[in-house]
């Protein structure tokens, strides 16, 4: 078990990068649009993130694992461009709440009960965003074909690339008021965009 | 003093700041020009920087002259660059390559962190790796800061030339207050699309300057949203100051704007508000092209970081409250013909014209040499 762990920790050592590059995108924004100048109020968003994520892993490390005792090496195509549609609509519905202005705010309330959780989805669709380095680790673990060892190759995997994703917090201390409206912004625009992608891959199929 | 011995300290003193501006303009135009096309088309250039630095010293006024120079040199690009496009018998040179672009810069900036990325790079401007461009754009950032978007951008002139044409706005811009943060939340998610996608999305998506098809993606229906998009940035870039007398795209689509926002505080001139000069009457926020004055709950204005220094508010003022500064402060005032050359607006004036005009010596002394050849019949 240590081995595996330490094989999904190199693989993830080795392309952390890329991780980064395609979390970046969803975490970012709303690290700036949320974030305060309290170091642990953003570490607790960061936690919450890297729940998603680590939820999102094993998750995929239990189904990689069955499929692979089953036999099955395929997932539905539909999944990943659904994740982005719904992650993309969360991200402008969120936005769209919050940008300030009183003419534009669709609703004066504060809508931040309903979107606590939101770190937490955007973790998890980051987690289940197939680039190169999880495709290789998705084989890896369809091949072994054993639940355990995969939670231990895919933990190994999550630490790593979680290495790379940590020295964002580093920045948020000095996040302000302006900081958070052009986050929420940037939120918004980073939303349509995932919410495109994720149609255009659901209108290919 | 009389006023005849007066006047002509002041025409002296002008004459002697424009010559300052003319020598270094000069000096590099005849450089470039030497080289390729004849050093004789860059005299015009340098004589028309000149005669800017001229006028402003001579009557004052700053946006007046700075939009002329600023205008005449965004058509030359326009003219030498972008029609050159539509025509192959362009004469192999560096003046047929376009400058690598400083607005792709901006949001791409972490793919040059991470693999020396050149977004859109074109003839001998390969040869400007990113280290050479980012020694340039530190130069030009530490000289005039934000004061590029104003003074030297060949994009920003055109926007800026648009939007001195209405007498009045027929769209009020206040209304979109909301989202005048929108081109630094365009940077911050260009920055982290272009870095997760390896492309520069900025160029590809949002840039209405390309002109061409040869960027689009291979799929029609991308390639249509591309298209639709590229039609809007265009459409802010000449319809929006026609329509609402501001500078839409530079102010609420250029990435660049917001860049040059953030960074141009290591420059040290402001444009700087005496508070007990203001009498609250907004003249500066109607007339600030950028939408970079905001009204604060007390009726007084307040400056934004977005503020160019294009100098239209030094202009607009019944009360004489703004002025150039460094860091807030000014220089003791001197009233003599030659000691009111010592001033931090003539220093800004002098900084910011003078690297407008020997940058654009890449371009405008070969769009004269163009039209020569135009009206010559030798055709492009």
């Amino acid at each position: 078990m240590p081995a595996l762990f330490s094989e999904g920790f190199l693989l993830g050592l080795s392309t952390g990068f890329y991780c980064l590059s395609s979390c970046l995108p969803l975490l970012a924004p709303y690290l700036m649009a949320e974030g305060k100048t309290a170091w642990k109020f953003n570490f607790f968003i960061f936690l919450q993130f890297t729940g998603g994520r680590f939820a999102a892993y094993m998750l995929f490390a239990l189904l990689a694992s069955l499929a692979g005792k089953a036999g099955q090496y395929t997932l539905p195509a539909w999944l990943l461009p659904a994740c982005l549609l719904a992650c993309g609509l969360g991200m402008v519905v969120f936005a769209a709440f919050r940008v300030s202005s009183r003419a534009l705010c669709l609703l004066n309330r504060d809508f931040n009960p309903f979107f606590k959780r939101l770190p937490l989805a955007l973790g998890f669709i980051t987690g289940i965003n197939i680039c190169p380095p999880f495709a290789a680790g998705f084989l890896r673990l369809l091949g072994l074909a054993d639940i355990l060892k995969g939670f231990a190759y895919f933990g190994g995997f999550f630490a790593a690339t979680t290495l790379f994703i940590a020295p964002m917090l580093l920045g948020t201390p000095w996040i302000g008021r302006r900081a958070n409206e052009i986050g929420r912004l940037t939120l918004l625009i980073a939303g349509i965009w995932y919410a495109g992608l994720g149609a255009a891959g659901l209108l290919r199929l | 003093m009389t006023p005849l011995a007066a006047e002509k300290g002041k025409t002296l003193s002008s004459g002697f700041f424009a010559l300052l501006v003319f020598v270094p303009v000069m000096a590099f135009a005849g450089l470039v020009s030497g080289r390729e096309i004849g050093r004789i088309y860059a005299l015009p250039w340098a004589l028309f920087a000149a005669g800017t630095a001229f006028g402003i010293a001579y009557t004052g006024r700053v946006s007046f002259f700075r939009r002329l120079f600023f205008g005449v040199s965004a058509l030359a690009f326009l003219v030498h660059f972008k029609f050159s496009l539509f025509s192959d018998t362009f004469e192999a040179s560096c003046f047929t390559a376009a400058p690598f672009c400083h607005i792709a810069i901006a949001p791409s900036f972490l793919n040059y962190l991470y693999q020396q990325y050149l977004a859109f790079m074109s003839g001998g401007w390969k040869l400007w790796g990113p280290l050479t461009l980012g020694a340039a754009w530190l130069f030009i950032t530490l000289a005039i800061g934000r004061a590029w978007c104003s003074w030297a951008c060949f994009y920003g002139g055109i926007d800026d030339a648009l939007c001195a044409r209405p007498g009045k706005p027929l769209l009020k811009t206040a209304r979109f207050s909301a989202f005048r943060d929108l081109p630094a939340a365009l940077l911050v998610f260009m920055l982290l699309a272009s870095l997760a996608y390896m492309l520069p999305v900025y160029c590809l998506w949002l840039c209405p300057f390309k002109l061409s098809g040869v960027f689009m993606d291979g799929d029609a229906a991308v390639r249509r949203l591309q298209y639709g998009l590229m039609a809007f940035a265009l459409a802010a870039l000449v319809a929006g100051p026609l329509l609402t007398k501001k500078r839409v795209f530079c102010s609420y689509l250029c990435p660049f704007a917001a860049w040059q926002a953030f960074w141009g505080r290591l420059n040290p001139f402001r444009v700087t508000l005496a508070a007990d000069k203001c009498a609250g009457c907004l003249a500066c926020v109607s007339s600030c092209p950028m939408s970079a004055i905001k009204c604060l709950p007390g009726g007084k204005a307040e400056i934004l970081a977005y503020c160019n220094m294009c100098g239209q508010c030094l202009d607009a003022c019944p009360g004489g409250g703004f002025a150039y500064t460094v860091f807030g402060h000014e220089l003791p005032e001197r009233l003599s013909p030659f000691g009111r050359l010592f001033s931090v607006k003539f220093f800004f004036v002098f900084s910011a014209l003078t690297l407008g005009a020997v940058f654009s010596s890449l371009w405008a002394p070969a769009a004269l040499h163009d039209l020569v050849k135009i009206l010559g019949g030798t055709g492009l």
